[in-house]
């Protein structure tokens, strides 16, 4: 093949929108190179038990996409890698991508999980919301794929240098421990890359108003998926941190919306979904939703909101809320435009946060020349009529990466890149 | 020749080899008839597994291949590449999940061999009926039609366009452009761009893989993915029509306003000067003065928002942002006529909606929520009723209002439904293939569908469907390439078939089709996705989902229930 | 009724949900009763009348059909008729003088192992509970 053209595309971040980019690319033959920074792949959506509006099982809609990427020959996927530096143009990019080391072998690995237990170190599992622990050699939970252990060297005592350790490597019969792995810098030249880095959530420290990490059994929108999933935690039985189930909630809705300066389009449906699994759970708890505008835009989002009324819930019009300790209760101060706030008293608050962007943006914004706009999303070509387009040809920007969006949304997003790209040659 | 059939257990290490007793399964298995070797190894799906395979079934010259092992999950496609190497067929392999589904789960090791035993003498006998499946290769036509030209079918029917392959954009109006167009003045002052529009359409009629057909009409459309055969007629014409072959179909035809007439309580066209958003665009268009009945400049102007939300049960996702810029347009341009603006919820989820909403208080927009609204009075006189979210009355005296009429389905939408065999969401727009993960798929493969005839669409969103649509089809119908259908897909043995035709209301997909001649139903091969429904239904047993046949499942019930 | 009794259970599972349940129950080394024998099918609605009452006549104490749930269906509407048809099937288990509690049908999606597990042992144990399959003497059928 001529030096100035090759068949490869790189696709950074492995949610929903970076697989549906992969397997169109691959269909069409294409040489994919799939980077994720994680060690597992499928992005935010793997953290749910159901998503709206059809209240279809998460795993079941996305495990299925994870196979086709994990079988298809023409997909690399790199998990726990980075891509750290893109030069060139259009055509013609020579990537560099930082595997980290897993000190794993994923050939050799069957996922037996023998070795979890024999390791003497805990830790918070981050993916669960540190709602449970992890060793310092896990899977960040049940059914996570490719499913295959990574060793946490800041914590393994070993790598540490701590100890000579080596109860994993004891208890694993595929020689799959692979201590001496090492950080591998890896050369690829690409045509055209997709950006699909997703979001992260706004950080509710930041507006104590919400009680967040003061007031016992307030919740943030992920730690409330996790207690909710069945791979969770708590196998999906939602509890306190007393160990009771709740039977008083409020959800509040826009959590950050005004600091962010922008509506998410996203969380009062997930804030429904959230009602809907309460109801499923605990059919006689009080359920509140503390809203402030419906957001249901579409032919079918008005009445995933009315069903999730018809469940019994509670809608309360909020401008703006205070949550307090109260004993072994939690009071919120709402206010909604009356003369008098309106109180209420539940057991158990969860946080619809915003969506924001996702903190390496910045990073990658330097890396692949693309521009960022006042709230770190990346700036698509909306103006000139190409939405997945960034200024500089050859990279595109899809799903949440490029704003806050749904499910749907992002995967189209995502075929629009793909569109472009396949054009290019 | 008669079968050779080679069972391999692996020991999965520790996991399946401590679990399980396989000397004993292999002590149970090999005395089977047509077991001609039974062997056990340590890890089969390692790169010394399969080589190992590969030479075992060239060896022994096996014919079938059943393995004991994990689940078909992990590893089916990785044997099955296997068996291809090794020379056979790949649906001549069974993979038999001794681990997941009984090794893990069973801890008593006696009753774990047992049963990995059970399920493998299963395994074998349902092999015994196995048929070697062949890919089919279809030659696929990768021109397409698109259906309507407004902003969706502009930016897909050129950003289809390839060398080889043809596009024919098909609109039913004299005119290409779709709804946008009338609104000129009102849409650039929000910034969008109609020029960028009229371009496209400029370059799509100079461009000779394009063959745009104005007033016509599309009658027909028959085939499936890759072969669907259309045929066209001039609108209000007998004669004059075409018939082309497309591989594939882009549906955006777009939507139509809710008819605020039907719905008093907007007192529209009973009372004077209250409009549609249409009727407000017209208005600027044709001059740029704002007028009243009277004559006179109005100097109070309410701008009512969710027309018909209620009556449509959705929201029709851009009127807020239409209404937001007709106060704007009006703030602007007549700074001194007081805009009042009655919302219910405020939709503004994209990310610089909210922006607009801030900037329009700022320019003294007056944004009143409320619940339910009436607009009375009369010509110089309207009076707006409303009620507060909190249940208090209100009310406004205007000399002018806008009602935003909800987005309604294009009338044509059932005909064009029927036509292509997909299915329509319950509010009457066109239904996409998954609600979640395939957005402009519709169930017929080739079948695509966009912009606002799938439901209300912003800018954005339509043309990020329209790109969408493009992008798969460039990837799944390539000019000169084949496609490849499902190879497991359900056939239908004509001498059991009476014709009674209950497949054919079964299956989801329209693959079968009703022969008048022979008097059988049939199944279309390239459409069929295996699912199995048909042979569920069929009264007379004659539907065989290959590799999941009756015989074959049978055999396993069986295996089961052998003491 | 005796305690050696072991009911020996058909289960039909989908591919798309139930069986990804039943591999993840694996995953997370459930205990589970040795009841059940699991037959893949791509769609719960692939299972005809005639496979069911087969298993009966076989002498199957109990036969489970499980899939997606409903809505879910990789298929779209395929579990739709599979319950339709599910209604039917138990109506003819009546004119067999069979239980048709001795059938069941259950929904459960790729992420519910445990549900897996408890489905298939709270079966195991109602079918314990009916005893064996009156038909099985007679498996001449
Ligand atoms: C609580 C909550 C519930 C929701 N529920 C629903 C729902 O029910 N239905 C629905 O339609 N939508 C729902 N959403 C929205 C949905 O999560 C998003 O639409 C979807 O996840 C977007 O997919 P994505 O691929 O753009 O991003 P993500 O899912 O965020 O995936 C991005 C991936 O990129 C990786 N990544 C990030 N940075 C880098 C980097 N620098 N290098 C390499 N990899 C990187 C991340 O690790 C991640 O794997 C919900 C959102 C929230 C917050
Ligand atoms: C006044 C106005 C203001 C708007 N404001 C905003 C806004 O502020 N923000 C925003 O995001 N969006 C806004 N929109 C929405 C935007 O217009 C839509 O998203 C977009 O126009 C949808 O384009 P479409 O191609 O899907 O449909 P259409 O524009 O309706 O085009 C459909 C075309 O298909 C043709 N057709 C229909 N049926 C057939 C058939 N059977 N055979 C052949 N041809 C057929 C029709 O004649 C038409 O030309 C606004 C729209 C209007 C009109
Ligand atoms: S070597 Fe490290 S990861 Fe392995 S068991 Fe010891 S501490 Fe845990
Ligand atoms: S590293 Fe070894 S012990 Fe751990 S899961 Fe992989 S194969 Fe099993
Ligand atoms: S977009 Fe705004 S005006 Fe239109 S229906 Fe939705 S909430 Fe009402
Ligand atoms: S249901 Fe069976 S008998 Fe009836 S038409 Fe279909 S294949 Fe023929
Ligand atoms: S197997 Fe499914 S898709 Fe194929 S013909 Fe039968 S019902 Fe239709
Ligand atoms: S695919 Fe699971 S029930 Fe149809």
């Amino acid at each position: 093949m001529d030096e100035n053209t090759n068949n490869n595309v790189l696709v950074i971040g492995a949610g929903m929108g970076g697989i549906q980019a992969s397997l169109l690319l691959a269909e069409a033959g294409k040489q994919v190179y799939l980077v994720e920074k994680e060690p597992l792949f499928g992005g935010n959506v793997i953290k749910y038990e159901e998503v709206f509006p059809n209240m279809e099982c998460s795993t079941c809609m996305i495990a299925p996409k994870q196979q086709e990427v994990l079988q298809n020959p023409n997909i690399e996927l790199m998990t726990h890698s980075i891509v750290e530096d893109v030069q060139g143009s259009v055509g013609n990019f020579s990537v560099k991508i930082k595997k980290k080391a897993r000190y794993v072998s994923l050939v050799n690995c069957i996922g037996c999980g023998a070795c979890y237990d024999p390791c003497p170190v805990s830790l918070d599992n981050e993916f669960e919301q540190n709602l449970s622990q992890k060793k310092a050699i896990y899977i960040p939970c049940p059914g996570a794929l490719p499913n295959v252990p990574v060793i946490d060297p800041e914590y393994c005592t070993r790598l540490k240098g701590v100890d000579e350790c080596s109860a994993c490597k004891d208890s694993c019969m595929f020689e799959a421990i692979e201590y001496d792995q090492k950080d591998e810098i890896l050369d690829v030249k690409v045509t055209a890359v997709i950006v699909a880095t997703g979001f992260g959530l706004f950080d509710i420290t930041a507006a104590p108003k919400y009680g967040y990490g003061k007031v016992k059994n307030v919740y943030s929108a992920f730690e409330f998926e996790r207690l909710f999933a069945k791979n969770g935690p708590t196998e999906g039985n939602t509890v306190l941190k007393g160990g009771e189930n709740p039977n008083s909630i409020a959800i509040i809705h826009c959590v950050g919306r005004k600091e962010l300066g922008y509506c998410s389009g996203v969380c009062c449906m997930y804030s429904y979904k959230f009602s809907q699994y309460l109801k499923h759970s605990f059919p006689d708890a009080k359920v509140f939703q503390l809203y402030s505008d419906m957001c249901v835009p579409g032919k079918s989002y008005q009445k995933f909101y009315k069903q999730t009324m018809d469940k019994g819930v509670d809608f309360i019009y909020h401008e703006d809320v205070e949550v307090k300790g109260n004993g072994s209760k939690i009071k919120l101060n709402v206010k909604n435009g009356k003369d008098k706030d309106q109180e209420l008293e539940v057991d158990m608050v969860i946080l619809a946060q915003s969506l924001k962007s996702t903190e390496s943006n910045s990073e990658l914004a330097k890396i692949l020349g693309i521009e960022q706009d006042d709230k770190g999303f990346f700036v698509s070509m909306t103006e000139s009529f190409e939405p997945a387009s960034t200024a500089k040809p050859g990279i595109y920007v899809v799903g949440c990466s490029e704003a806050p969006k749904d499910v749907p949304q992002s995967i189209a997003q995502a075929e629009a890149a793909v569109g472009k790209v396949l054009a290019l040659t | 020749m008669s079968d050779k059939i080679g069972v391999y257990v692996c020991e999965c290490g520790p996991n399946i080899g401590e679990a399980i007793d396989i000397d004993k399964v292999i002590e149970a298995i090999s005395p089977i008839e047509d077991v001609a070797v039974v062997r056990r190894h340590k890890l089969l799906c390692s790169g010394d597994g399969q080589n190992f395979l590969v030479d075992e079934i060239k060896n022994e010259g096996l014919t079938h291949v059943v393995l004991g092992a994990c689940s078909p999950k992990d590893h089916e496609i990785t044997f099955m590449n296997v068996a291809t190497r090794a020379g056979i067929n790949p649906y001549l392999i069974q993979v038999v999940n001794i681990r997941e589904q009984c090794a893990w789960i069973f801890k008593d090791k006696d009753i774990a061999t047992k049963k990995a035993i059970k399920y493998i003498r299963a395994g074998i006998e349902r092999i015994k009926y196995h048929k070697p499946l062949q890919k089919k290769e279809l030659d696929a036509n990768p021109d397409v039609l698109v259906l309507g030209g407004g902003l969706a079918g502009i930016e897909a029917a050129l950003a289809l366009t390839q060398t080889d392959r043809k596009v024919y954009l098909v609109e039913k109006s004299a005119d290409l452009g779709g709804s946008v167009m009338k609104f000129e003045k009102l849409l650039s002052h929000q910034g969008f761009n109609l020029g960028l529009i009229k371009e496209k359409v400029d370059k799509i009629n100079s461009n000779e893989n394009i063959e745009v057909l104005t007033s016509t009409n599309v009658e027909s459309v028959i085939g499936f993915f890759g072969n669907f055969e259309v045929t066209t007629k001039p609108a209000g014409e007998e004669a004059g029509g075409k018939s082309f072959i497309v591989g594939a179909v882009v549906v955006a035809s777009g939507y139509n306003w809710f008819d605020l007439e039907s719905t008093p309580r907007y007192g529209y066209k009973k009372i004077e000067d209250v409009f549609t958003i249409n009727d407000f665009g017209r208005m600027i268009e044709e001059s740029e003065k704002l007028k009243l009945s009277t004559g006179k400049e109005p100097k109070s102007i309410a701008l009512v928002h969710c027309g018909g939300r209620k009556e449509l049960g959705y929201c029709s996702r851009v009127c807020c942002m239409q209404m937001m810029n007709i106060g704007n347009y009006i703030k602007d341009k007549y700074p001194g006529i007081e805009v009042h603006e009655l919302h219910s919820d405020l939709c503004v989820s994209s990310k610089n909606d909210q922006k607009y909403y801030e900037k329009s208080k700022e320019k003294g927009i007056n944004f009143i929520r409320m619940k339910g609204v009436e607009v009375g009075g009369k010509a110089g006189a309207i009076s707006i009723e409303y009620t507060t979210l909190a249940g208090d009355k209100g009310k406004l005296a205007v000399d002018m209002a806008v009602v935003a009429p909800g987005m309604i389905p294009e009338a044509g939408t059932p005909q064009v439904a029927d036509m292509l065999n997909v299915p329509l969401h319950p509010t009457g727009f066109f239904k996409e293939g998954h609600e979640k993960l395939n957005p402009v798929g519709t169930t017929m493969d080739g079948i695509y569908v966009v912009g606002c005839a799938q439901g209300p669409k912003s800018f954005m969103e339509t043309l990020i469907q329209a790109q969408a649509a493009t992008g798969k089809i460039f990837s799944h119908l390539i000019p000169g390439k084949k496609i490849e259908p499902e190879v497991k897909v359900s056939e239908i043995i004509e001498a059991f078939c009476t014709g009674c035709q209950t497949c054919l209301d079964v299956c989801f997909y329209g693959a079968i089709t009703y022969d008048e001649d022979k008097g059988v139903s049939v199944v279309n091969e390239a459409i069929c996705r295996g699912c199995g429904n048909c042979a569920g239904s069929c009264p007379s047993d004659a539907i065989r989902p290959k590799h999941f046949t009756t015989t074959q499942l049978y055999q396993e019930v069986v295996e089961a229930l052998r003491e | 009724m005796s305690n050696d009794f072991k009911p020996n259970i058909v289960g039909f599972l989908c591919n798309w949900c139930t069986y990804a349940a039943a591999d993840l129950a694996g995953q997370s080394k459930f205990d589970i009763k040795p009841s059940i024998n699991v037959i893949r099918v791509m769609c719960s609605s692939r299972i005809d009348p005639n496979l069911v009452l087969g298993a009966f006549l076989w002498g199957a104490d109990g036969v489970l059909v499980a899939g997606c749930h409903p809505g879910d269906c990789h298929y779209e509407k395929g579990n739709f008729y599979t319950r339709r048809r599910f209604t039917q099937m138990k109506k003819v288990l009546e004119t067999l003088n069979l239980d048709p509690d001795r059938l069941q049908l259950a929904w459960v999606s790729a992420s519910e192992g445990q549900r897996y597990r408890d489905v298939i042992n709270a079966f195991t144990d109602k079918i314990k509970e009916m005893g064996p399959n009156p038909l099985k003497p007679n498996p001449a059928v």
